[in-house]
Protein backbone atom coordinates (compact mmCIF):
# COMPACT_ATOMS: atom_id res chain seq x y z
CA UNK A 1 0.00 0.00 0.00
CA UNK A 2 1.31 3.43 -0.92
CA UNK A 3 2.39 5.61 2.01
CA UNK A 4 -0.07 8.41 1.32
CA UNK A 5 -2.92 5.91 1.50
CA UNK A 6 -1.59 4.10 4.53
CA UNK A 7 -2.37 6.99 6.87
CA UNK A 8 -5.98 7.10 5.64
CA UNK A 9 -6.37 3.33 5.98
CA UNK A 10 -4.81 3.33 9.45
CA UNK A 11 -6.85 6.33 10.62
CA UNK A 12 -9.97 4.48 9.49
CA UNK A 13 -8.83 1.38 11.45
CA UNK A 14 -8.36 3.38 14.66
CA UNK A 15 -11.64 5.25 14.11
CA UNK A 16 -13.52 1.96 13.60
CA UNK A 17 -12.04 0.52 16.76
CA UNK A 18 -12.91 3.59 18.83
CA UNK A 19 -16.47 3.67 17.52
CA UNK A 20 -16.95 -0.03 18.36
CA UNK A 21 -15.59 0.65 21.85
CA UNK A 22 -17.98 3.56 22.24
CA UNK A 23 -20.92 1.42 21.11
CA UNK A 24 -19.88 -1.25 23.66
CA UNK A 25 -19.98 1.37 26.43
CA UNK A 26 -23.55 2.69 26.18
CA UNK A 27 -23.33 4.29 29.63
CA UNK A 28 -20.38 6.44 28.56
CA UNK A 29 -21.88 7.27 25.18
CA UNK A 30 -25.29 8.01 26.71
CA UNK A 31 -23.76 10.23 29.39
CA UNK A 32 -21.72 12.16 26.84
CA UNK A 33 -24.81 12.65 24.70
CA UNK A 34 -27.26 13.54 27.45
CA UNK A 35 -25.08 15.68 29.75
CA UNK A 36 -25.33 18.88 27.64
CA UNK A 37 -29.10 18.37 27.34
CA UNK A 38 -29.48 18.01 31.10
CA UNK A 39 -27.48 21.21 31.61
CA UNK A 40 -29.65 22.86 28.95
CA UNK A 41 -32.74 21.88 30.94
CA UNK A 42 -31.27 22.96 34.30
CA UNK A 43 -29.99 26.36 33.16
CA UNK A 44 -32.98 27.20 30.99
CA UNK A 45 -35.36 26.51 33.91
CA UNK A 46 -33.35 27.97 36.79
CA UNK A 47 -32.47 31.17 34.93
CA UNK A 48 -35.56 31.51 32.71
CA UNK A 49 -36.30 34.96 34.14
CA UNK A 50 -33.08 36.22 32.55
CA UNK A 51 -35.15 36.49 29.35
CA UNK A 52 -36.48 39.75 30.81
CA UNK A 53 -32.97 41.20 30.60
CA UNK A 54 -32.33 39.93 27.05
CA UNK A 55 -34.95 41.68 24.95
CA UNK A 56 -33.04 41.35 21.68
CA UNK A 57 -32.35 37.62 21.96
CA UNK A 58 -34.27 35.26 19.67
CA UNK A 59 -35.87 32.62 21.88
CA UNK A 60 -35.12 34.67 25.02
CA UNK A 61 -32.63 33.12 27.44
CA UNK A 62 -32.96 29.76 25.62
CA UNK A 63 -31.60 31.37 22.47
CA UNK A 64 -28.81 33.01 24.44
CA UNK A 65 -28.00 29.75 26.24
CA UNK A 66 -27.86 27.52 23.14
CA UNK A 67 -24.28 28.52 22.12
CA UNK A 68 -23.09 27.99 25.70
CA UNK A 69 -24.58 24.49 25.84
CA UNK A 70 -23.11 23.60 22.44
CA UNK A 71 -19.69 24.63 23.76
CA UNK A 72 -20.26 22.58 26.91
CA UNK A 73 -20.43 19.56 24.55
CA UNK A 74 -16.86 20.33 23.51
CA UNK A 75 -15.75 20.62 27.13
CA UNK A 76 -17.47 17.37 28.12
CA UNK A 77 -15.97 15.48 25.20
CA UNK A 78 -12.43 16.90 25.24
CA UNK A 79 -10.89 14.59 27.92
CA UNK A 80 -11.97 11.43 26.06
CA UNK A 81 -8.97 11.20 23.71
CA UNK A 82 -6.53 11.64 26.59
CA UNK A 83 -8.35 9.04 28.70
CA UNK A 84 -8.41 6.58 25.81
CA UNK A 85 -4.71 7.02 25.08
CA UNK A 86 -3.76 6.71 28.78
CA UNK A 87 -5.76 3.46 28.91
CA UNK A 88 -3.98 2.13 25.81
CA UNK A 89 -0.62 3.06 27.30
CA UNK A 90 -1.37 1.30 30.56
CA UNK A 91 -2.87 -1.83 28.99
CA UNK A 92 0.07 -2.38 26.65
CA UNK A 93 -2.18 -1.92 23.60
CA UNK A 94 -0.28 1.18 22.49
CA UNK A 95 3.01 -0.76 22.47
CA UNK A 96 1.28 -3.43 20.41
CA UNK A 97 0.12 -0.79 17.91
CA UNK A 98 3.61 0.69 17.74
CA UNK A 99 4.98 -2.74 16.84
CA UNK A 100 2.98 -2.76 13.61
CA UNK A 101 3.87 -0.88 10.42
CA UNK A 102 0.77 1.33 10.93
CA UNK A 103 1.29 5.07 10.58
CA UNK A 104 1.86 6.39 14.07
CA UNK A 105 0.10 9.77 13.69
CA UNK A 106 -3.01 7.75 12.68
CA UNK A 107 -3.27 6.62 16.32
CA UNK A 108 -3.97 10.26 17.31
CA UNK A 109 -5.98 11.11 14.21
CA UNK A 110 -8.35 8.15 14.58
CA UNK A 111 -9.02 9.00 18.19
CA UNK A 112 -9.55 12.72 17.51
CA UNK A 113 -11.95 11.94 14.66
CA UNK A 114 -14.00 9.85 17.09
CA UNK A 115 -14.28 12.88 19.37
CA UNK A 116 -15.29 15.08 16.45
CA UNK A 117 -18.10 12.65 15.61
CA UNK A 118 -19.27 12.52 19.23
CA UNK A 119 -19.17 16.29 19.71
CA UNK A 120 -21.03 16.75 16.42
CA UNK A 121 -23.72 14.31 17.58
CA UNK A 122 -23.98 16.11 20.93
CA UNK A 123 -24.20 19.56 19.33
CA UNK A 124 -26.71 18.43 16.71
CA UNK A 125 -28.91 17.03 19.46
CA UNK A 126 -28.68 20.29 21.44
CA UNK A 127 -29.55 22.35 18.37
CA UNK A 128 -32.49 20.07 17.50
CA UNK A 129 -33.82 20.37 21.07
CA UNK A 130 -33.31 24.16 21.01
CA UNK A 131 -35.22 24.46 17.74
CA UNK A 132 -38.00 22.24 19.15
CA UNK A 133 -38.22 24.62 22.13
CA UNK A 134 -38.66 27.63 19.87
CA UNK A 135 -35.14 28.90 19.20
CA UNK A 136 -34.69 30.01 15.60
CA UNK A 137 -31.26 29.65 14.00
CA UNK A 138 -31.21 32.89 12.04
CA UNK A 139 -28.47 31.78 9.62
CA UNK A 140 -30.30 28.57 8.66
CA UNK A 141 -28.61 25.32 7.64
CA UNK A 142 -25.29 26.93 6.58
CA UNK A 143 -25.20 28.54 10.03
CA UNK A 144 -25.87 25.19 11.72
CA UNK A 145 -23.01 23.61 9.75
CA UNK A 146 -20.67 26.45 10.73
CA UNK A 147 -21.73 26.04 14.38
CA UNK A 148 -20.89 22.34 14.20
CA UNK A 149 -17.54 23.09 12.56
CA UNK A 150 -16.70 25.74 15.17
CA UNK A 151 -17.51 23.50 18.11
CA UNK A 152 -15.51 20.60 16.60
CA UNK A 153 -12.55 22.93 16.02
CA UNK A 154 -12.80 24.15 19.62
CA UNK A 155 -13.08 20.59 20.93
CA UNK A 156 -9.91 19.57 19.07
CA UNK A 157 -8.00 22.49 20.59
CA UNK A 158 -9.07 21.41 24.08
CA UNK A 159 -8.36 17.70 23.40
CA UNK A 160 -4.68 18.55 23.01
CA UNK A 161 -4.46 19.54 26.69
CA UNK A 162 -5.84 16.20 27.84
CA UNK A 163 -3.82 14.18 25.33
CA UNK A 164 -0.59 15.77 26.53
CA UNK A 165 -1.46 15.36 30.23
CA UNK A 166 -2.77 11.81 29.62
CA UNK A 167 0.48 10.71 28.01
CA UNK A 168 2.55 12.47 30.66
CA UNK A 169 0.71 11.15 33.74
CA UNK A 170 -0.87 7.97 32.29
CA UNK A 171 -3.62 8.40 34.89
CA UNK A 172 -7.26 8.72 33.87
CA UNK A 173 -8.12 9.96 37.38
CA UNK A 174 -5.89 12.98 36.82
CA UNK A 175 -7.65 13.74 33.56
CA UNK A 176 -11.09 13.51 35.16
CA UNK A 177 -9.95 15.78 38.00
CA UNK A 178 -8.43 18.26 35.54
CA UNK A 179 -11.62 18.28 33.50
CA UNK A 180 -13.72 18.96 36.60
CA UNK A 181 -11.28 21.65 37.74
CA UNK A 182 -11.39 23.51 34.41
CA UNK A 183 -15.09 23.09 33.62
CA UNK A 184 -16.84 25.62 35.89
CA UNK A 185 -14.34 28.53 35.77
CA UNK A 186 -13.93 28.20 32.00
CA UNK A 187 -17.70 28.23 31.44
CA UNK A 188 -18.75 30.82 34.00
CA UNK A 189 -15.90 33.29 33.45
CA UNK A 190 -17.02 33.68 29.85
CA UNK A 191 -19.98 34.90 27.85
CA UNK A 192 -21.25 31.33 27.31
CA UNK A 193 -24.05 31.24 29.89
CA UNK A 194 -24.72 34.87 30.81
CA UNK A 195 -24.06 38.25 29.24
CA UNK A 196 -20.60 39.46 30.27
CA UNK A 197 -22.18 42.59 31.76
CA UNK A 198 -23.67 40.35 34.49
CA UNK A 199 -20.18 39.48 35.73
CA UNK A 200 -18.14 41.58 38.21
CA UNK A 201 -15.47 43.66 36.52
CA UNK A 202 -12.56 41.38 37.51
CA UNK A 203 -14.42 38.36 36.03
CA UNK A 204 -15.21 40.40 32.92
CA UNK A 205 -11.47 40.89 32.49
CA UNK A 206 -10.93 37.12 32.59
CA UNK A 207 -13.83 36.59 30.23
CA UNK A 208 -12.22 38.91 27.68
CA UNK A 209 -9.26 36.53 27.44
CA UNK A 210 -11.29 33.32 27.71
CA UNK A 211 -11.42 31.44 24.38
CA UNK A 212 -14.90 30.16 25.31
CA UNK A 213 -16.10 33.78 25.03
CA UNK A 214 -14.67 34.05 21.50
CA UNK A 215 -16.20 30.74 20.41
CA UNK A 216 -19.58 31.55 21.96
CA UNK A 217 -19.58 34.98 20.26
CA UNK A 218 -19.30 33.26 16.87
CA UNK A 219 -22.01 30.70 17.65
CA UNK A 220 -24.29 33.33 19.19
CA UNK A 221 -24.00 35.49 16.09
CA UNK A 222 -24.82 32.44 13.97
CA UNK A 223 -27.90 31.73 16.13
CA UNK A 224 -29.08 35.34 16.41
CA UNK A 225 -27.95 36.44 12.94
CA UNK A 226 -25.38 38.94 11.76
CA UNK A 227 -22.06 37.08 11.96
CA UNK A 228 -19.21 39.50 11.39
CA UNK A 229 -15.94 38.52 9.75
CA UNK A 230 -14.12 40.16 12.65
CA UNK A 231 -15.80 37.96 15.28
CA UNK A 232 -15.13 34.83 13.21
CA UNK A 233 -11.49 35.70 12.51
CA UNK A 234 -10.74 36.64 16.12
CA UNK A 235 -12.31 33.43 17.43
CA UNK A 236 -10.62 31.15 14.89
CA UNK A 237 -7.22 32.76 15.47
CA UNK A 238 -7.66 32.44 19.26
CA UNK A 239 -8.67 28.77 18.97
CA UNK A 240 -5.82 28.26 16.47
CA UNK A 241 -3.28 29.62 18.97
CA UNK A 242 -4.61 27.24 21.65
CA UNK A 243 -4.49 24.36 19.17
CA UNK A 244 -0.87 25.09 18.29
CA UNK A 245 0.09 25.23 21.97
CA UNK A 246 -1.82 22.10 23.03
CA UNK A 247 -0.79 20.03 20.00
CA UNK A 248 2.83 21.05 20.35
CA UNK A 249 2.62 19.62 23.89
CA UNK A 250 0.77 16.55 22.58
CA UNK A 251 3.30 15.85 19.84
CA UNK A 252 6.18 16.37 22.27
CA UNK A 253 4.68 13.80 24.65
CA UNK A 254 3.77 11.45 21.78
CA UNK A 255 7.33 11.50 20.45
CA UNK A 256 8.56 10.66 23.94
CA UNK A 257 6.08 7.78 24.19
CA UNK A 258 6.87 6.26 20.81
CA UNK A 259 10.61 6.54 21.26
CA UNK B 1 21.29 -21.54 7.11
CA UNK B 2 21.02 -17.75 6.95
CA UNK B 3 20.96 -15.64 10.12
CA UNK B 4 17.64 -13.88 10.66
CA UNK B 5 18.85 -11.99 13.73
CA UNK B 6 22.37 -10.62 14.09
CA UNK B 7 23.24 -8.64 17.21
CA UNK B 8 26.72 -7.22 17.68
CA UNK B 9 28.02 -5.45 20.79
CA UNK B 10 24.53 -4.33 21.81
CA UNK B 11 24.32 -1.94 24.76
CA UNK B 12 21.04 -0.53 26.11
CA UNK B 13 21.25 2.06 28.88
CA UNK B 14 18.22 3.21 30.87
CA UNK B 15 17.74 6.92 31.63
CA UNK B 16 18.97 6.32 35.21
CA UNK B 17 22.28 5.05 33.80
CA UNK B 18 21.66 1.32 34.33
CA UNK B 19 23.26 -0.81 31.59
CA UNK B 20 20.27 -3.13 31.16
CA UNK B 21 21.95 -4.87 28.22
CA UNK B 22 25.71 -4.81 28.49
CA UNK B 23 27.60 -5.54 25.31
CA UNK B 24 25.95 -8.71 24.01
CA UNK B 25 26.62 -10.43 20.69
CA UNK B 26 24.60 -13.31 19.30
CA UNK B 27 22.83 -14.49 16.18
CA UNK B 28 19.76 -16.60 15.40
CA UNK B 29 19.42 -18.76 12.29
CA UNK B 30 16.31 -18.74 10.11
CA UNK B 31 13.92 -21.47 11.27
CA UNK B 32 15.55 -21.79 14.68
CA UNK B 33 13.74 -21.93 18.04
CA UNK B 34 16.05 -19.76 20.11
CA UNK B 35 15.71 -18.90 23.78
CA UNK B 36 16.95 -16.24 26.16
CA UNK B 37 16.91 -17.72 29.64
CA UNK B 38 17.49 -15.65 32.75
CA UNK B 39 16.00 -14.35 35.98
CA UNK B 40 13.90 -11.21 36.40
CA UNK B 41 15.85 -8.09 35.52
CA UNK B 42 18.47 -10.00 33.53
CA UNK B 43 17.87 -7.92 30.40
CA UNK B 44 15.66 -10.32 28.42
CA UNK B 45 12.69 -8.03 27.82
CA UNK B 46 14.99 -5.07 27.19
CA UNK B 47 16.75 -7.06 24.48
CA UNK B 48 13.41 -7.94 22.86
CA UNK B 49 12.29 -4.30 23.01
CA UNK B 50 15.54 -3.18 21.37
CA UNK B 51 15.27 -5.86 18.65
CA UNK B 52 11.62 -5.01 17.92
CA UNK B 53 12.28 -1.24 17.55
CA UNK B 54 10.52 -0.26 20.79
CA UNK B 55 13.67 0.84 22.66
CA UNK B 56 16.65 2.87 21.54
CA UNK B 57 20.03 1.21 21.87
CA UNK B 58 23.02 3.10 23.23
CA UNK B 59 25.42 1.35 20.86
CA UNK B 60 25.94 -1.79 18.82
CA UNK B 61 24.41 -3.14 15.64
CA UNK B 62 21.15 -4.98 15.14
CA UNK B 63 19.94 -6.66 11.98
CA UNK B 64 16.53 -8.33 11.95
CA UNK B 65 15.02 -10.21 9.00
CA UNK B 66 17.79 -8.83 6.80
CA UNK B 67 17.10 -5.18 7.69
CA UNK B 68 19.36 -2.86 9.64
CA UNK B 69 17.44 -1.54 12.64
CA UNK B 70 18.78 2.00 12.32
CA UNK B 71 17.89 2.29 8.65
CA UNK B 72 14.71 0.24 8.22
CA UNK B 73 12.71 -0.03 11.46
CA UNK B 74 9.41 -0.06 9.58
CA UNK B 75 10.48 -3.00 7.38
CA UNK B 76 11.50 -4.85 10.54
CA UNK B 77 8.09 -4.22 12.11
CA UNK B 78 6.48 -5.54 8.93
CA UNK B 79 8.47 -8.81 9.15
CA UNK B 80 8.01 -9.66 12.81
CA UNK B 81 5.30 -10.72 15.22
CA UNK B 82 5.62 -9.87 18.89
CA UNK B 83 3.92 -11.35 21.92
CA UNK B 84 4.65 -9.13 24.90
CA UNK B 85 5.01 -10.33 28.45
CA UNK B 86 1.81 -8.54 29.54
CA UNK B 87 -1.19 -9.76 27.58
CA UNK B 88 -2.58 -6.90 25.51
CA UNK B 89 -6.04 -7.51 24.08
CA UNK B 90 -8.86 -4.99 23.83
CA UNK B 91 -11.51 -6.18 26.26
CA UNK B 92 -14.27 -4.13 24.60
CA UNK B 93 -13.71 -5.82 21.23
CA UNK B 94 -14.66 -9.41 20.48
CA UNK B 95 -11.95 -11.96 19.75
CA UNK B 96 -12.67 -11.65 16.05
CA UNK B 97 -12.64 -7.83 16.14
CA UNK B 98 -9.32 -7.84 17.99
CA UNK B 99 -7.77 -9.93 15.22
CA UNK B 100 -9.36 -7.87 12.43
CA UNK B 101 -8.06 -4.66 14.00
CA UNK B 102 -4.56 -6.10 14.34
CA UNK B 103 -4.70 -7.36 10.75
CA UNK B 104 -5.66 -3.90 9.47
CA UNK B 105 -2.71 -2.37 11.33
CA UNK B 106 -0.55 -4.92 9.51
CA UNK B 107 -2.00 -3.44 6.30
CA UNK B 108 -4.19 -6.47 5.57
CA UNK B 109 -7.79 -6.30 4.42
CA UNK B 110 -10.58 -7.88 2.39
CA UNK B 111 -11.04 -11.62 2.04
CA UNK B 112 -7.43 -12.41 2.89
CA UNK B 113 -7.90 -10.89 6.34
CA UNK B 114 -11.29 -12.55 6.91
CA UNK B 115 -9.81 -15.94 5.97
CA UNK B 116 -6.73 -15.47 8.14
CA UNK B 117 -8.84 -14.43 11.15
CA UNK B 118 -10.99 -17.58 10.84
CA UNK B 119 -7.87 -19.73 10.42
CA UNK B 120 -6.19 -18.30 13.53
CA UNK B 121 -9.30 -18.49 15.70
CA UNK B 122 -9.41 -22.21 14.90
CA UNK B 123 -5.68 -22.64 15.52
CA UNK B 124 -5.89 -21.15 19.02
CA UNK B 125 -9.25 -22.83 19.64
CA UNK B 126 -11.20 -19.63 20.16
CA UNK B 127 -13.53 -20.03 17.17
CA UNK B 128 -16.45 -20.93 19.45
CA UNK B 129 -16.07 -17.70 21.48
CA UNK B 130 -14.99 -15.47 18.58
CA UNK B 131 -18.05 -13.21 18.90
CA UNK B 132 -17.66 -12.72 22.66
CA UNK B 133 -15.91 -9.62 24.05
CA UNK B 134 -12.32 -10.47 24.94
CA UNK B 135 -12.76 -8.87 28.37
CA UNK B 136 -14.79 -11.93 29.31
CA UNK B 137 -12.06 -14.40 28.32
CA UNK B 138 -9.94 -16.23 30.89
CA UNK B 139 -6.23 -15.38 31.22
CA UNK B 140 -5.24 -18.36 29.07
CA UNK B 141 -7.76 -17.46 26.36
CA UNK B 142 -6.54 -13.86 26.29
CA UNK B 143 -2.96 -15.07 25.90
CA UNK B 144 -4.00 -17.32 23.02
CA UNK B 145 -5.82 -14.42 21.36
CA UNK B 146 -2.74 -12.25 21.84
CA UNK B 147 -0.61 -14.96 20.24
CA UNK B 148 -3.02 -15.16 17.31
CA UNK B 149 -2.71 -11.34 16.92
CA UNK B 150 1.05 -11.67 16.69
CA UNK B 151 0.62 -14.23 13.90
CA UNK B 152 -2.03 -12.41 11.86
CA UNK B 153 0.34 -11.31 9.07
CA UNK B 154 2.23 -14.63 8.92
CA UNK B 155 5.51 -13.19 10.23
CA UNK B 156 8.77 -14.97 9.41
CA UNK B 157 10.04 -14.21 12.87
CA UNK B 158 8.15 -14.31 16.15
CA UNK B 159 9.35 -12.66 19.37
CA UNK B 160 7.81 -14.07 22.54
CA UNK B 161 8.50 -12.36 25.85
CA UNK B 162 7.78 -14.88 28.62
CA UNK B 163 4.76 -16.21 26.75
CA UNK B 164 3.49 -18.51 29.48
CA UNK B 165 4.25 -16.44 32.60
CA UNK B 166 1.32 -16.60 35.00
CA UNK B 167 -0.61 -19.22 33.03
CA UNK B 168 -2.05 -22.41 34.46
CA UNK B 169 -0.29 -25.67 33.41
CA UNK B 170 -3.01 -26.57 30.90
CA UNK B 171 -2.86 -23.21 29.09
CA UNK B 172 0.95 -23.34 29.20
CA UNK B 173 1.02 -26.74 27.52
CA UNK B 174 -1.46 -25.54 24.88
CA UNK B 175 0.75 -22.53 24.08
CA UNK B 176 3.84 -24.76 23.91
CA UNK B 177 2.07 -27.05 21.45
CA UNK B 178 1.11 -24.12 19.17
CA UNK B 179 4.64 -22.78 19.25
CA UNK B 180 6.21 -26.13 18.38
CA UNK B 181 3.73 -26.55 15.55
CA UNK B 182 4.49 -23.07 14.21
CA UNK B 183 8.21 -23.67 14.30
CA UNK B 184 8.20 -27.19 12.88
CA UNK B 185 5.35 -27.07 10.40
CA UNK B 186 5.42 -23.46 9.23
CA UNK B 187 9.12 -22.77 9.65
CA UNK B 188 8.57 -19.63 11.75
CA UNK B 189 11.74 -18.57 13.54
CA UNK B 190 11.02 -18.09 17.23
CA UNK B 191 12.95 -15.93 19.68
CA UNK B 192 11.66 -16.63 23.15
CA UNK B 193 12.58 -15.23 26.55
CA UNK B 194 11.77 -17.14 29.68
CA UNK B 195 12.76 -17.75 33.25
CA UNK B 196 11.12 -21.16 33.11
CA UNK B 197 13.81 -23.81 32.69
CA UNK B 198 11.34 -26.45 31.58
CA UNK B 199 10.07 -24.14 28.86
CA UNK B 200 13.56 -23.39 27.56
CA UNK B 201 14.57 -27.05 27.78
CA UNK B 202 11.47 -28.35 26.05
CA UNK B 203 11.12 -25.81 23.26
CA UNK B 204 14.47 -24.27 22.38
CA UNK B 205 17.04 -25.81 20.08
CA UNK B 206 19.62 -23.31 21.28
CA UNK B 207 19.67 -20.93 24.22
CA UNK B 208 21.66 -18.06 25.64
CA UNK B 209 21.65 -17.67 29.38
CA UNK B 210 21.62 -14.00 30.36
CA UNK B 211 22.29 -12.40 33.72
CA UNK B 212 22.99 -8.79 34.64
CA UNK B 213 22.69 -7.76 31.00
CA UNK B 214 25.44 -10.16 29.88
CA UNK B 215 25.31 -13.50 28.11
CA UNK B 216 26.97 -16.00 30.43
CA UNK B 217 26.44 -19.26 28.51
CA UNK B 218 25.31 -20.31 25.07
CA UNK B 219 24.55 -23.64 23.39
CA UNK B 220 21.88 -26.29 23.06
CA UNK B 221 20.18 -27.21 26.36
CA UNK B 222 21.78 -30.67 26.14
CA UNK B 223 25.30 -29.33 25.53
CA UNK B 224 25.01 -26.91 28.43
CA UNK B 225 23.79 -29.59 30.83
CA UNK B 226 26.36 -32.15 29.70
CA UNK B 227 29.13 -29.63 30.27
CA UNK B 228 28.29 -29.76 33.98
CA UNK B 229 29.69 -33.27 34.18
CA UNK B 230 26.84 -35.72 34.64
CA UNK B 231 24.17 -35.93 37.32
CA UNK B 232 23.59 -34.08 40.56
CA UNK B 233 23.07 -35.08 44.19
CA UNK B 234 21.44 -32.28 46.19
CA UNK B 235 21.74 -32.21 49.98
CA UNK B 236 19.64 -29.92 52.16
CA UNK B 237 19.91 -29.36 55.90
CA UNK B 238 16.96 -28.47 58.11
CA UNK B 239 17.78 -25.91 60.77
CA UNK B 240 21.57 -26.44 60.96
CA UNK B 241 22.58 -24.54 57.89
CA UNK B 242 25.45 -22.72 59.52
CA UNK B 243 28.67 -22.01 57.77
CA UNK B 244 30.73 -24.62 59.70
CA UNK B 245 28.36 -27.50 58.96
CA UNK B 246 28.27 -26.66 55.30
CA UNK B 247 32.04 -26.35 55.13
CA UNK B 248 32.40 -29.66 56.95
CA UNK B 249 29.96 -31.26 54.50
CA UNK B 250 31.88 -29.91 51.54
CA UNK B 251 35.16 -31.14 53.01
CA UNK B 252 33.73 -34.65 53.46
CA UNK B 253 32.22 -34.65 49.97
CA UNK B 254 35.60 -33.63 48.58
CA UNK B 255 37.02 -36.93 49.76
CA UNK B 256 34.40 -39.00 47.92
CA UNK B 257 35.76 -40.45 44.70
CA UNK B 258 34.02 -39.69 41.39
CA UNK B 259 32.67 -36.33 42.62
CA UNK B 260 33.49 -33.86 39.85
CA UNK B 261 32.23 -30.62 41.37
CA UNK B 262 30.57 -29.27 44.52
CA UNK B 263 28.47 -26.10 44.62
CA UNK B 264 27.19 -24.50 47.79
CA UNK B 265 23.99 -22.66 46.86
CA UNK B 266 21.74 -20.70 49.18
CA UNK B 267 19.45 -23.62 49.88
CA UNK B 268 21.59 -26.71 49.44
CA UNK B 269 24.92 -28.32 48.67
CA UNK B 270 25.03 -29.78 45.17
CA UNK B 271 27.38 -32.58 44.15
CA UNK B 272 28.12 -33.24 40.48
CA UNK B 273 29.13 -36.73 39.44
CA UNK B 274 29.03 -39.06 36.43
CA UNK B 275 26.89 -41.71 38.10
CA UNK B 276 24.84 -40.33 40.93
CA UNK B 277 22.89 -43.51 41.80
CA UNK B 278 26.14 -45.32 42.67
CA UNK B 279 28.01 -42.39 44.20
CA UNK B 280 25.07 -41.46 46.47
CA UNK B 281 25.85 -44.50 48.67
CA UNK B 282 29.47 -43.34 49.13
CA UNK B 283 28.25 -39.82 49.89
CA UNK B 284 25.78 -40.97 52.55
CA UNK B 285 28.31 -43.34 54.13
CA UNK B 286 31.01 -40.63 54.22
CA UNK B 287 28.64 -38.09 55.77
CA UNK B 288 27.23 -40.63 58.25
CA UNK B 289 30.73 -41.48 59.41
CA UNK B 290 31.10 -37.90 60.64
CA UNK B 291 27.51 -37.79 61.86
CA UNK B 292 26.44 -35.30 59.19
CA UNK B 293 22.83 -36.08 58.41
CA UNK B 294 21.11 -34.19 55.62
CA UNK B 295 17.40 -33.64 56.09
CA UNK B 296 16.74 -33.94 52.41
CA UNK B 297 18.54 -35.66 49.57
CA UNK B 298 17.69 -35.86 45.90
CA UNK B 299 19.23 -37.17 42.72
CA UNK B 300 18.55 -35.63 39.37
CA UNK B 301 19.83 -35.05 35.92
CA UNK B 302 21.17 -31.50 35.71
CA UNK B 303 18.73 -28.81 34.67
CA UNK B 304 19.36 -25.49 33.00
CA UNK B 305 19.00 -24.02 36.47
CA UNK B 306 22.12 -25.98 37.45
CA UNK B 307 23.89 -24.41 34.49
CA UNK B 308 22.81 -20.98 35.75
CA UNK B 309 23.83 -21.91 39.29
CA UNK B 310 27.28 -23.00 38.19
CA UNK B 311 27.82 -19.78 36.25
CA UNK B 312 26.43 -17.34 38.82
CA UNK B 313 26.23 -19.13 42.19
CA UNK B 314 22.48 -18.36 42.24
CA UNK B 315 19.37 -20.16 41.11
CA UNK B 316 16.91 -18.65 38.63
CA UNK B 317 13.87 -19.81 40.58
CA UNK B 318 14.29 -22.43 43.22
CA UNK B 319 10.58 -23.30 43.23
CA UNK B 320 10.85 -24.53 39.68
CA UNK B 321 13.21 -27.32 40.48
CA UNK B 322 11.65 -30.59 39.56
CA UNK B 323 13.69 -33.29 41.09
CA UNK B 324 13.32 -36.88 42.06
CA UNK B 325 13.14 -36.67 45.85
CA UNK B 326 14.58 -39.40 48.02
CA UNK B 327 13.71 -39.29 51.70
CA UNK B 328 16.85 -39.55 53.87
CA UNK B 329 15.27 -42.17 56.12
CA UNK B 330 15.39 -44.65 53.24
CA UNK B 331 19.10 -44.08 52.76
CA UNK B 332 20.15 -43.34 56.31
CA UNK B 333 23.31 -45.10 57.40
CA UNK B 334 23.49 -46.26 60.97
Amino acid sequence: MKNRLTILYDTQSFLQRDLIKLARNPTLFGTLLVEPLVLFLVFSQVFQKLSLFLPGSSGGYLGFLTPGIVLISALVCSPQSGISLANDLNSGLLSKMLLTPADRPAILLGRLLTDVLVVTAQSTLTIVVAIALGVRIATGMPGVLLILFTVAYFELALSGIFLAVGMKTRKTETLNALSGFLFLPVIFFSSAMFPVSFLPSWAQAISNYNPVSYASAVIRELVQGGLSVGTLTTAYVAIGIISIATFAATLYQFRKVIS
Amino acid sequence: MQNIIVVKDLVVVYPDGTRAVDDITFSVEEGEFFGFLGPNGAGKSTTIKALTTLLHKASGRISVAGYDLDQSPREIRRSIGVLSQDTAVDGDLTGKENLRFQGRLEQMGGNALTKRVEELLKLVQLDNVAEKQAGRYSGGMKKRLDLASALIHKPRLLFLDEPTAGLDPQSRTAIWDYLQKLNKEEGVTIFLTTQNMEEADRLCRRISIIDGGKIIAEGSPLELKEALGGETITLSFKGDTDFLLRNKTKAILGTVQAVTNIIDSDESVIVYTKNATQVVVDVVVALGRDNVRPSFLSISSPTLDDVFLQKTGRRIRSEELSRKKIEPSILSVS
